[in-house]
């Protein structure tokens, strides 16, 4: 092999590193973070879907600088919503965050969690993080079949956990500034 | 013949009557008296909101208000309301509002998807008192 070859094949090894998914480590606090447009016409996290390996932290940061958000788990504890987390897993609700005000979560149990933002939740703002992974992570627990009392804006937001676990983080779609 | 009193009332009322036209039906200067309430000590949102200011209610009139929005220096700016789609649908209409200054230059309305106070999916109704409120407000 020659050192034309090498280069070569050093670059390409350092491209597919960079853009393999990869899972978030706990290394440190992750960011999720509420946005809106200027009026108040939408509103989301980015990302709306992320990857992470138990023990992960994660950093909920409001960036919207005219509305206030918050990231709360589907928990029947917290307004007696459906249980959309792992069983074991302890519930939270950030309660609501004024603009750069933040939150932070450490996720230890393995599964799909889906949270949401309480004054936005019609509006579809809610978020999914999956911690783990299936058949690798003993637990893991996926999402419920059941919709419960949830708006069929939220349910239509929530990204496929096989579209987290292959891309990383699901970013929201065009529509919307990230 | 016309009194010399009735007719000095009268000139007074004719000229009284343009001032009427354009009389502030809310302070000029912030902030408003009661019932209104400064909307961020009332629910969790920022002083200032862009494009609305800083923005004055009397809880009562919820969710359609109005909405008084102020200026960072204090100048009524704006007269906003907001109106909920679900109840705009199931038929319910909001009449008779007040305005804030009956000086109005132009008048946006748009979507919004909530916000602390008025959490349901509205329309915003602003009605800007003078051509410099919306860049006053814009942030």
């Amino acid at each position: 092999m020659n050192r034309r070859m090498l280069i070569t094949w050093g670059v390409a090894l350092l491209w597919a590193a960079q853009v393999r998914p990869r899972r978030a480590t706990a290394a440190g606090p992750l960011m999720i973070e509420m946005k809106g447009s200027l009026r108040g016409e939408k509103v989301w996290f980015v990302p709306l879907g992320l990857a992470v390996d138990p023990g992960a932290m994660i950093r909920f940061v409001n960036r919207d600088a005219g509305n206030s958000h918050t990231a709360t788990a589907y928990h029947p504890d917290i307004l007696d919503r459906p249980q959309r987390i792992p069983n074991g897993a302890q519930p939270w609700d950030s309660d609501l965050l004024l603009p750069d005000e933040a939150f932070e979560i450490t996720l230890t149990v393995p599964g799909v969690y889906d949270l949401y933002c309480q004054p936005h939740e019609h509006a579809g703002m809610v978020a999914r993080i999956v911690v783990g992974r299936p058949g690798q992570d003993p637990g893991w627990q996926g999402p419920p079949a059941e919709a419960g009392d949830l708006p069929e804006a939220a349910l239509a937001a929530f990204p496929p956990v096989d579209d987290i676990l292959a891309q990383g983080a699901v970013m929201p779609g065009p529509g919307e500034k990230t | 013949m016309l009194r010399p009193i009735p007719l000095l009332a009268a000139g007074l009322l004719l000229g009284a009557l343009p001032l009427l036209a354009t009389a502030q039906t809310a302070p000029d200067t912030a902030p408003p008296a009661a019932p209104f309430q400064k909307v961020s000590e009332l629910v969790t949102l920022p002083d200032f909101l862009p494009g609305l200011g800083t923005l004055y209610v009397d809880p009562a009139s919820l969710p359609a208000g109005p909405f008084l929005g102020y200026d960072h220096d204090g100048k009524l700016s704006a007269t906003i309301y907001m109106a909920p789609l679900e109840d705009l649908e199931g038929g319910s209409a909001f009449n008779d509002l007040a305005v804030g200054s009956n000086s109005v230059t132009s008048v946006d309305i748009y979507y919004n998807a909530g916000h602390p106070g008025v959490e349901k999916p509205h329309v915003h109704v602003v009605l800007y008192h003078d051509m410099a409120a919306k860049a006053r407000l814009a942030e």
